[in-house]
Formats: C-alpha cells, structure tokens, sequence
C-alpha cells in the first residue's frame, strides 16, 4: 500500500518496539489501579497479596479482644436422661440446697444443640461455614454463649449453677468439650416404668408413638444406648449415672454420693425439698410440677406393673436389649428394686395416712 | 506535510491510550476519615448494620462494597444467624415457656439476650476485626424487628429490585435456591411478593431512622449519590474505595453459598438491568398487577414491560467511555500494530535479502 517503509531504519524500529511495550504496559497499570492511590493499597497486586495474608494470618484468636460475661470455665452441672426418669426430682432436690440453683427446663438449649448438630453433620454445610469464616471453635463460642446466657440469667444467682433438660445429654460428649469443667448427673430408670408413664400421661416426645408400647421402648433404648455410650465416654470424673429407683429408696446415701461427685458439701436440705418450694421455681406446665411437690415416694416403681402388653412382655430382652444392660431384668416383670433406708422407712410411716 | 508511518502510529497509541488517562480525575473522589471510637463494653449497643432483602437483589454487591471501606467489614453470608432467629420464633409458640409459674417476663429477655449473644459471637469473630461489623443475609429482613430489638443502635439495608428482573435472574440460572420453582415464573414472581411484603412493612414501621431502602437499579445507574446517601444514613465517612470494590475483592472473600461470586468481581454490572425485557411469558405479563402489587408498591411499573430505571451517572458513564477506549487501544496494540510491525520486518527482510 501507500507505506513508505523502506526508509525505517533499525533504531526507528527498536524506538517503535519500545513505544508499544510502553503503551502495554501503561494500560496494565491502569487496569491495576493507577499509582495515585492510598499508601494501603497500591496496585490491584499488591492488595491482592494482602489479603490473602490478612486470610492467612486470621485465626480463631480465643484471647481476642471480645470481653463476654459468661466464662466456659463454670462448672456448670448438667442434668438429664430420658424424660420420665426422675430428672426433675433430681433438679428439685439439688435446687433445695442453698448454692445450688437450676430452675425449669429451659427447652430452648436442647434445641440449639440439635440445630448444631445438623449445622456440622452436613459436610456440606461445614464447609459452606468454614468458608464463611464460621470456623468450629467460632461456632463454639457462639454456642457457649448462648447456652451461658440461658443458664445464668433464667433464675436467681447462685453459687453453683445447674441446667436440667432431659435430651441435653444426647450431647454430653459435645458440652464436655464446651465446657471442661462440667459435670453431667445421668438419670436412669426402668425403661418399663418410663414407657408407662409416658404413655399414661400422655407425654409428647418427638418421633414416639405413644398409643404403643413396642415403640416407645424400642425409641427408648436407642435414645438410652446414645446417652448412655456418651456418658461412659466422658468418664466417671464428669458423668454419673443415678438410677431413680435407688434415689428414691435410698436418698441418704445416693445424694451424699451425688454430692461427692459434684464436689459440693452434702446438705440436709436435700432430703426435704417439699419443704423449700419457696426457694424451688416451678412450672405449670412440666409434667412433674404436681409429683415434686409431695415429699419422696415409692408409688412410681411399682406402679406400671402388670400394664406392659403380653405381646411386648415376651419380646422384652429383644425390643430392650438396654435393660439389662443397665442393670435391669427383661424377663422379670416385677422387680425387687431394693430396700428402701431408714428415712424412707420413717416417711412412709409418717405419710401412710396422707397416702396420694 | 505528511505524517509518516511512525508518526502515525505514536499518533494512534497516544489518542488510544493517554486520553483515558486524562478522564481519571473524574473517576478519583477523595475523601479523609479519622478514627473512630468503638466501646466494646455494651456489646447489644453495637451499631452493626444488617444487610438484607430477596435473593438477586443485589445483597451480595452491597456488602462487597461496604466491605471495600476500610472501616467495614461484612464478610461472606453466614447460615446459622437465620436458623437461630427463626429458633427463637418457634419457642415464643411454646406454651410451656410462655407459662412460667414465676416471673413470665423474665424469660422472653434471657433469650433475646442468648440470641444477641450468639449472633454477635458468630459476627464478630467469623473474620478480621474491624470498627464497623455488618452481616449479609438476604432473609434476615424478615426479622429486622426483632433484630431492632436486640440490637437498638443497629442499621438495617433492605436491597430492592424489580420482581421481574430477579425472577429471569433465577430462572434463567437455573439456582435451586430454597423454595423458588425454577419452572414458573408466575409461582416465583408471588414467592417473591409475599416475602418483600413482610420485608418492606417491618422496614417502613422501623422508620427512615434505622431502616434504609437501597433500589439496587439506583446503586447501579447512580452509585456515587446512592452510596453517599447510604453512608449518611450509617453515619460514616464516605470512600471512594466503595466504587471501586472489583479491585478490593478475592476469591478467598466469597464462599460458595453466594451464587453471585462471579458478577462482583467484574466493575458495576450494567447488563442485570436490563436482561429481563421479553423473556417473561405472556399470561404472566398480562396477570402482572395480580401477581405481584408490590411492584407498584415499590416504585416499578408493573405495565411497562421494558421500563427506564433511570440515566447513568457522571461516575459510570466515564467508566463505559474508559471501557471502550481501553477496548480500542487493545485492539490497537493487539491487531493493528503486530500487522503493521509484520509488513515491515518482511519489507526489511527482503532489504537484507541477496539481491
């Protein structure tokens, strides 16, 4: 064409050369934010590079400098099991005892913890939280708070602080590692007796049939054989299991037992909670609200005999296998639970003419 | 005189390059910010802000550029706030707690309080400090009461965009995003009514005070006076920083659960407005008053099937002139120049050749 370029001498041609990388150049400096920036944030590079270090370098820091209230350290008692199996007794005596104070079912901790477990059990899910920067121990503070916060401020203060919701010990493994120095009180019961008094109060629990023996007994020794591996895997330090049946018919030495675990001094208290209902929140809706009102009694171990089906009488050791487990008998349809004390025998003396 | 080839060429790199150059000033608008205080000690006083409204409304784009302030910091969305609050709206249906022998009040407090306590751990500390915390979830406006309740210094971001351009962006993404039916917009348009009605009314009630709303067609179109207006309304400095979040973002910023990962990385993004116009079907075009009322509600036309949003501003028009010139000068340095640069090496080589 009309180029006249057989006159471009070698130096033109390098000048030229140079001219377009020059030009290549500016417009990547452009595109990378022009030098006039802040001195924070020089080229699109740069910034870049600080970031991913500011990702680096940013962990969990549990010294950070977020003052809370509430310290994980509190050796907060836990107390749980199935429902029907002498929890709120177990609350309602510890609550007698001057430091201690539990108060009701908060209902709401149980919850949380069933919504973190399906947060982390979807690998999915974790990894979406991971990547949002909700790492497990952010996750945890959030937890502890929360649970803290319920805890210490749904009642009066108290030198030592006490929780009682039945399903809470389905975590205990997960609580024992949010709160290190807690201890968890297991309170365990005849599955028979359970089932009954599920069944003949007509007491909802979420996924049993209550119109059926078989399944009630079959969901409650899965839920026991949960509770009570979680238990056993936190040790005998932090968790010990209370048979109902012996804390009825032997208070003295069960609480005295119980408040050596706990590391509390034993009080008399304890025995005679019925005494101290001023001190003792109730409430008027927890199914146990009328029972824990009468002093100890020993109606609630016999009282289910003889209303098991046949049909699941026989199947007893299969449906439950627990049961013995626990210490109890499949096959015999009305235990011997043991003796009952000195101070069961005067009570029940005292009350037989005020007999429920 | 004539220009000769060289000359030419130096004349084309520097029309197609330095004139860019020259349009930056208008692009730079500083600001100082100084210092500001922050108290730890009433940790429910905290002035977070909270970011919300329906998906594809724009949440992801505004938290990014808040997120390019220095003094803010938002962070990718987080699941667990909503399954928490929505916890809390399940057991205040709880009859046993409402009916506490002792003291009734006591117990809607401790939960506000382990709730506050809870959200405010996860927010604080699922990323680096900063002075002002903000977090993004698009439903968390649905509980932008309760939020004001337990957090009264709080602001609240309610994104807005038109149903139709957020349905097509659904659909046509195919994002099997909770209950949107990626088969109909009819169904989807009415999700999307029924739930910016909830958002809009709790919005309005807490006043212009707490509750701000952002029409994400203005924060594109206007973006310098809609993010002043908005930093007014936060009570911080304004930063230029925010209009230019493409530069300040990276992947490592997004988690997977924020479909809109791609689009903010690119500079303001235009084409959202208007990718819509036609492709909603007939039958629901024609029903679109019955739909969704909330259309006219909010300010869009629901009888305009290709509505104006509105003029671009100074900011983006300069950015649109940049772009292309920027798309010229590549096509200059990258097509052009290696032609000419071809012929007259083969020129010379034929020049050193043997006669």
């Amino acid at each position: 064409m009309g180029l006249r370029t057989t006159g471009f001498s070698g130096v033109r041609k390098i000048w030229f050369l140079a001219l377009w990388i020059f030009t290549i150049y500016l417009t990547y400096l452009y595109t990378s934010g022009h030098p006039k920036d802040t001195d924070s944030s020089s080229s699109f590079i740069n910034r870049d590079i600080m970031m991913v270090k500011n990702a680096q370098e940013y962990h969990y820091n549990p010294d950070q400098k977020t003052p809370h209230a509430n310290s994980r350290e509190l050796p907060v008692i836990f107390i749980g099991g199935m429902p029907r199996s002498g929890t709120t007794l177990m609350r309602t005596m510890l609550d007698a005892h001057d430091d201690i104070r539990c108060g009701q079912e908060t209902r709401v901790i149980p919850r949380l913890l069933f919504m973190r477990n399906n947060w982390i059990r979807s690998s999915k899910e974790k990894k979406r939280l991971e990547e949002a920067g909700v790492l497990p121990g952010v996750l945890d503070e959030a937890v502890s708070q929360f649970i803290l916060e319920i805890i210490l401020n749904h009642g009066e203060p108290a030198k030592h602080y006490c929780n009682k919701d039945p399903f809470t010990l389905k975590a205990t493994t997960y609580l024992h590692e949010l709160f290190p120095n807690a201890k968890f009180l297991l309170m365990l019961r005849d599955g028979r007796a359970t089932a009954h008094s599920i069944i003949s109060r007509k007491v909802t629990i979420a996924g049993f049939d209550i119109t059926s023996y078989r399944d009630v007994l079959t969901k409650w020794n899965k839920a026991m054989e949960l509770i009570n591996g979680q238990c056993q895997q936190v040790g005998t330090k932090y968790c010990l299991p209370v048979h109902y049946e012996k804390l009825v018919l032997q208070p003295l030495s069960e609480t005295k037992r119980i408040f050596k675990f706990l590391n509390i001094p034993w009080s008399e208290n304890v025995m005679h909670h019925e005494k101290h209902m001023s001190d003792i929140q109730l409430s008027k809706l927890e199914k146990s609200t009328d029972q824990v009102q009468r002093p100890l009694y020993l109606d609630a171990l016999t009282s289910w005999f003889g209303h098991i089906p046949e049909d699941v009488e026989r199947d007893m050791a299969k449906i439950a296998p627990m049961l013995s487990k626990l210490g109890y008998d499949p096959y015999n349809p009305r235990p011997n639970f043991g003796e009952p004390d000195e101070f069961i025998k005067k009570l029940v003396a005292g009350n037989s003419s005020s007999v429920h | 005189m004539r220009t000769s080839p060289a000359g030419r060429l130096l004349l084309t790199c520097i029309c197609s390059f330095v004139f860019p150059l020259f349009l930056l000033p208008i692009l730079e608008y500083n600001s100082e910010h100084d210092e500001m205080k922050f108290d730890f000690h009433d940790r429910r006083n905290m002035e977070l802000i909270f970011i919300g409204g329906m998906h594809r409304s724009g949440t992801t784009l505004m938290r990014t550029m808040l997120d390019a302030h220095d003094d803010i910091r938002c962070g990718p969305e987080i699941a667990v706030i909503t399954d928490v609050l929505f916890l809390r709206e399940e057991i205040s249906n709880d009859p046993v707690i409402a009916s506490y022998l002792s003291n009734i009040d006591v117990y809607p407090e401790i939960t506000d309080n382990a709730v506050a306590q809870f959200i405010l751990e996860v927010i604080i500390r699922h990323g680096p400090p900063a002075i002002r915390y903000c977090n993004k979830d698009p439903f968390q406006m649905k509980y932008s009461k309760y939020l004001h309740n337990l957090f009264p210094n709080a602001k609240f971001v309610l994104m807005i965009r038109d149903g139709r351009a957020m349905t097509h962006s659904i659909i046509s993404r195919k994002l099997k995003i909770w209950k949107y039916n990626i088969d109909s917009y009819r169904e989807t348009l009415s999700i999307w009514n029924e739930n910016i009605e909830i958002m809009y009314k709790q919005c309005i009630e807490l006043g212009d005070k707490t509750c701000l709303l952002v029409h994400y067609e203005q924060l594109i179109l206007q973006p310098v006076s809609t993010t002043k207006k908005l930093f007014k309304f936060m009570g911080i400095p304004w930063s230029s920083a925010v209009l230019h979040h493409e530069k300040y973002t990276n992947e490592s910023d997004f988690s997977t659960a924020e479909v809109s990962t791609d689009q903010v990385s690119k500079p303001l993004y235009l084409a959202g407005l208007t990718q819509w116009f036609g492709n909603i079907p007939e039958d629901v075009e024609k029903d679109m008053m019955k739909i969704a009322p909330m259309l006219s509600v909010l300010g869009y036309n629901p009888e305009d099937k290709t509505p104006n949003y509105g003029e671009p501003d100074e900011f983006v028009k300069a950015k649109v002139i940049v772009f292309l010139f920027l798309l010229f000068s590549l096509y200059i340095h990258f097509c052009i120049i290696p032609i000419f640069l071809v012929s007259i090496l083969k020129k010379s080589s034929s020049f050193f050749s043997p006669v």
